[in-house]
């Protein structure tokens, strides 16, 4: 497979949390809004990324019996990282996602990755895997969000845009909204790759 | 035996290394992190206590060792001191005393002469509905430009203070925390502005 396509494949084919239905922990916890979405994903692209590099770099050094221990160290360095710098410079956002920024370690897209791809693959294929993924997450994340932060609240990143009489459902942007609003995704994506399927015979 | 060697040293090294960039991050996010905590947390009260300047309180913050601790550490203070035009012209900081149940936390900004600019209470655990209502404007407002002296206490106390109905010891206490910032007030004073 070229670079471009390990790229691609986290954008629709193998995106996270709707077709391999991983990493739904922060899914479902933290997309109350587009915004929070959007500031989950992008930390852990930069966790996934930063992991795969590393781990690509590594392959061949780390033995096969403590590989595990070994990408849990370098993944929760990362991931600390990330935590720091979230509280020095995006205070706010880094007390809304609270306890999902450290759990990003358990994360199962990124231990994923680093055994599935970046611990057989070159540095350049794992960087296009990690970006791939990472983008396929927050983008879903952000789609969840907003749709959640649309109806529940009326707002799209912190702005009101529904018409006046517009009366918001709540419900959504607690935590059963999550699981509807999931659901109905899932749904609707099964029900395109059926379509496509179709098509092709 | 040679592989468990391998294993035992590749797990170190990546460790060792891991354990190294992490305290270089912490090292170089400390003062900024700590700078966003008390923004926060603090600067909503500050802003209530402190009128009229020009620079960031939390950024020309102080720090003070007032005192020691039940363990004989030195307890450390920020200060926050209102500037216009580079003179120091009020400092806001925190002051605490036990109220009807539990500790209330006070920031009080003094002029500097003295004067009380401004009172907000931080936290408390009082009642809610009765003591809790020593947040309301209408009972913090009573300490603007008063001085360290016998009107600076309740009513019932024969001060000038108008305690929230059914809570005197809310009150008291409130009072005593602000008390408390004016008697250290002098001090705090000369080692800010030396």
């Amino acid at each position: 497979m070229s670079v471009a396509r390990e790229f691609t494949k986290g954008l629709w084919d193998e995106i996270p949390p709707f077709r391999l239905v991983l990493g739904l922990c922060p899914t479902l916890a933290v997309t109350t809004a587009a915004q929070n979405g959007m500031g989950m994903g992008l930390a852990t692209t930069f966790v996934l990324l930063g992991s795969n590099v590393l781990i690509s770099l590594l392959r061949n050094v780390i033995p096969k019996k403590v590989r595990i221990a070994a990408y849990i160290v370098v993944i929760a360095s990362f991931v600390v990282i990330v935590e720091l710098s979230m509280q020095a410079y995006f205070y706010p956002l880094y007390k809304v996602l609270g306890i999902f920024i450290p759990l990003i370690v358990v994360n199962c897209i990124i231990l994923g990755r680093a055994e599935a791809f970046a611990s057989k693959n070159k540095l350049l294929p794992s960087i296009a895997d990690g970006l791939g993924i990472g983008l396929g997450f927050t983008l879903s994340l952000t789609f969840l969000g907003a749709v959640r932060e649309l109806i529940g609240a009326g707002t799209l990143f912190g702005r009101y845009v529904m018409w006046e009489s517009f009366q918001p459902l709540s419900i959504m942007v607690k935590a059963p909204g999550a699981f509807v609003c999931l659901g109905l995704i899932l749904c609707l994506m099964n029900w395109i790759g059926a379509m496509q399927k179709r098509r092709q015979g | 035996m040679r592989d468990l060697i391998k294993m035992v040293v590749v797990l170190t090294v990546i460790c060792a290394c891991s354990a190294l960039v992490l305290s270089f991050a912490n090292q170089a996010t400390r003062e900024q992190r700590e700078y966003q905590v008390l923004k926060y947390v603090k600067e909503p009260s500050i802003k209530a206590v402190l009128t009229g300047y020009d620079n960031d309180p939390i950024k020309d913050r102080v720090t003070l060792k007032m005192g020691t601790d039940k363990k004989g550490k030195p307890i450390r203070k920020n200060i926050f001191p209102a500037k216009k035009g580079g003179k120091v012209i009020a400092l806001a900081y925190g002051s605490a005393a036990t109220g009807y149940h539990g500790l209330i936390e006070v920031m009080v900004g003094i002029d500097i002469n003295g004067k009380i600019t401004g009172v907000s209470i931080m936290t408390h655990t009082e009642t809610p509905g009765l003591g809790a209502r020593v947040v309301e404007p209408a009972f913090t407002g009573q300490f603007k430009g008063l001085v360290l002296s016998d009107a600076l206490k309740v009513k019932k106390d024969g001060g000038k203070i108008d305690s929230v109905s059914g809570a005197t010891f809310s009150s008291r206490g409130v009072v005593t925390a602000v008390r408390q910032a004016l008697e250290s007030f002098s001090k705090i004073k000369k080692e800010v502005i030396s």
